[in-house]
């Protein structure tokens, strides 16, 4: 078995959410509820990601708000647990994201020490 | 929270009806006027709910937990204003933000400030229909594409008459700050033709979909529940317009054919007619006729009950029912009265009858081109024998009639006389 990282990348365009209604959010809550049934022995808990946040870097610069130029946010993460990249993939392509929202996988090294 | 394990299913609507309670609540806490960032504010909590529960859990107390955080939202508005100087009077204390343990709140003050908000809705500075599209929206937690789709508007028409709303509330905002019911109480009337349209808006509609003509009569039954429960609601006219709601509600399905199309009264399966609903009806309407006050209420609500109460289409007892019509008009003149009376009296006394009562009427140019006008003179003449005049009438309410369903019974009709002449 493998960890896998999954983290859910929305363009900034379509970010923060636009409005929708509250039954057009019911919606999208019961499509992400049925996709974490369906695969609950393998998913992990993950979780949301506030908006802003801070960037910091080498040399000391620190900016508020990682994504100042990003053109995509990463909104939240889940981790699988699975047998392989392949399973991990099939997985996450029956995730309810939208047309151009996409989900960034990576594989935990998971180096024994 | 729940868990581990998946997030269960939410209950049906559960995101809309919440809408509509949160809204009428931080509306008390923070003023009427502030309506729109409230809204935002409860839009913003759902959206959290939808990114975090499916993945950490539903909290066991799904309404504090979204109470919280729209509560909170509306807070850090303010703040944000206040710092840049717009919007917010800075005498004005504002509260502290708010844990789970102080988000709870009582039930009974939950219908209190929906309730105070339907009153508000009612603001006679506000045009009827804008009135109405903002009830669906604040205490239904409809979406504007929804009340579009549900009123037969364009979204943009829908948005105007929110705007139109909302601009009203601000303009008025002193003396609508915190209303109490109380003082709102001579709006009533107001507030019962409301509820009144919302549920014909649903009965009536041309809307094609079942389900979504359902939903609005289902919504007017709950507001009109919600007001009969207050001392200020309590009323005979408004116990009448429950009557009128129930007995009208029990008959809905059996409208509808197998195929979709729409029956006539004389057509519908009367065992299909739902007995519990018209008890319940008939319980309001024995309610409704405390004391001396008579309203359209009444009237409607004694006509429906009448149908609901005959075995079959030919035992109907039509001179009450015509009589019913006659008091319709007195209380609210309209010339559709008239047109129903003399369908009432068609079947009491003959067409003749019926026919001498319509042709002593001056029809307005808009009765002229309704097409339930024309059906019913195709109908009388038909019934007199006057092929002639039936079949001019029934073509031109064909041309005008609104939904297929309605075109496809005309169409029956027109066949009938070509077949029978």
């Amino acid at each position: 078995m493998s960890k896998f990282l999954c983290l859910f990348r929305f363009p900034t365009s379509a970010w923060p959410a636009k409005p929708s209604s509250p039954e057009e959010m019911q919606k999208a809550y019961a499509a992400w509820q049925a996709w974490m049934k369906k695969f609950e022995k393998e998913l992990l808990p993950g979780d949301g990601l506030k908006t802003g946040g801070a960037l910091v870097k080498g040399g000391g610069t620190v900016s508020d708000g990682p994504y100042i130029e990003a053109k995509e946010v990463i909104a939240s993460y889940s981790m699988l647990e699975t047998t392989s990249l392949a399973r991990a993939i099939e997985i996450i392509k029956e995730c309810p994201i939208g047309a151009g929202d996409s989900v960034e996988i990576r594989e935990l090294a998971g180096y024994s020490m | 929270m729940t868990g581990p394990g998946p997030a269960p299913a939410l209950p049906e609507h559960y995101f809309r009806r919440e809408f509509g309670r949160l809204v009428p609540v931080l509306s008390r806490r923070f003023g009427v006027h502030r309506v729109e960032l409230c809204e935002d504010a409860v839009q913003t909590a759902l959206l959290r709910a939808v990114q975090s529960w499916p993945q950490r859990g539903v909290p066991d107390d799904k309404s504090a937990w979204l109470y919280r955080v729209a509560f909170n939202e509306v807070l850090g508005a303010l703040r944000r204003d206040r710092r840049s100087d717009v919007g917010v009077d800075d005498a004005e204390q504002l509260p502290a933000e708010t844990s789970t343990d102080e988000a709870v709140y009582l039930e009974h003050e939950v219908q209190d400030d929906q309730l105070r908000m339907l009153f508000v809705c009612a603001n006679p500075q506000i045009p009827r229909e804008s009135q109405i599209v903002f009830a669906l929206k604040i205490l239904c937690g409809f979406g504007v594409e929804e009340i579009a789709l549900r009123l037969f508007q364009s979204p943009e028409a829908i948005y105007k008459r929110l705007q139109r709303a909302r601009s009203a509330l601000r303009e008025h905002m002193q003396e609508l700050e915190q209303p109490g019911i109380e003082e709102l109480a001579n709006r009533l009337p107001g507030v019962l033709e409301i509820v009144y349209l919302l549920f014909t808006e649903g009965y009536s509609s041309a809307q094609p979909d079942r389900v979504i003509r359902h939903e609005l009569c289902e919504e007017a039954i709950r507001l009109g529940r919600l007001l009969d429960e207050h001392p200020v609601g309590a009323v005979p006219e408004t116990a009448a317009l429950l009557a009128l709601m129930y007995l009208d509600a029990a008959r809905f399905d059996s409208r509808i054919d197998g195929a979709g199309g729409l029956l006539l009264l004389e057509e519908q399966d009367r065992s299909l007619w739902d007995r519990d609903l018209i008890q319940t009806g008939l319980t309001y309407l024995q309610r409704s006729a405390r004391g001396e006050t008579f309203t359209r209420y009444h009237a409607e609500a004694g006509i429906a009950a009448e149908h609901c109460l005959a075995p079959t289409y030919e035992r109907t007892r039509w001179q009450e029912i015509a009589r019913l019509y006659q008091l319709l008009q007195r209380v609210a003149p309209s010339p559709i009265a008239t047109l129903n009376r003399a369908i009432a009296i068609a079947e009491w006394q003959g067409p003749d009858a019926a026919l001498a009562v319509l042709e002593a009427i001056k029809p307005p140019p808009w009765l002229l081109g309704y097409y339930l006008w024309d059906a019913t003179l195709g109908e009388l003449y038909r019934r007199r024998g006057d092929v002639e005049r039936a079949t001019v009438h029934l073509t031109r309410a064909l041309e005008a009639a609104p939904t297929h369903a309605e075109q496809a019974l005309l169409r029956r009709r027109l066949d009938a006389i070509a077949r029978s002449s």
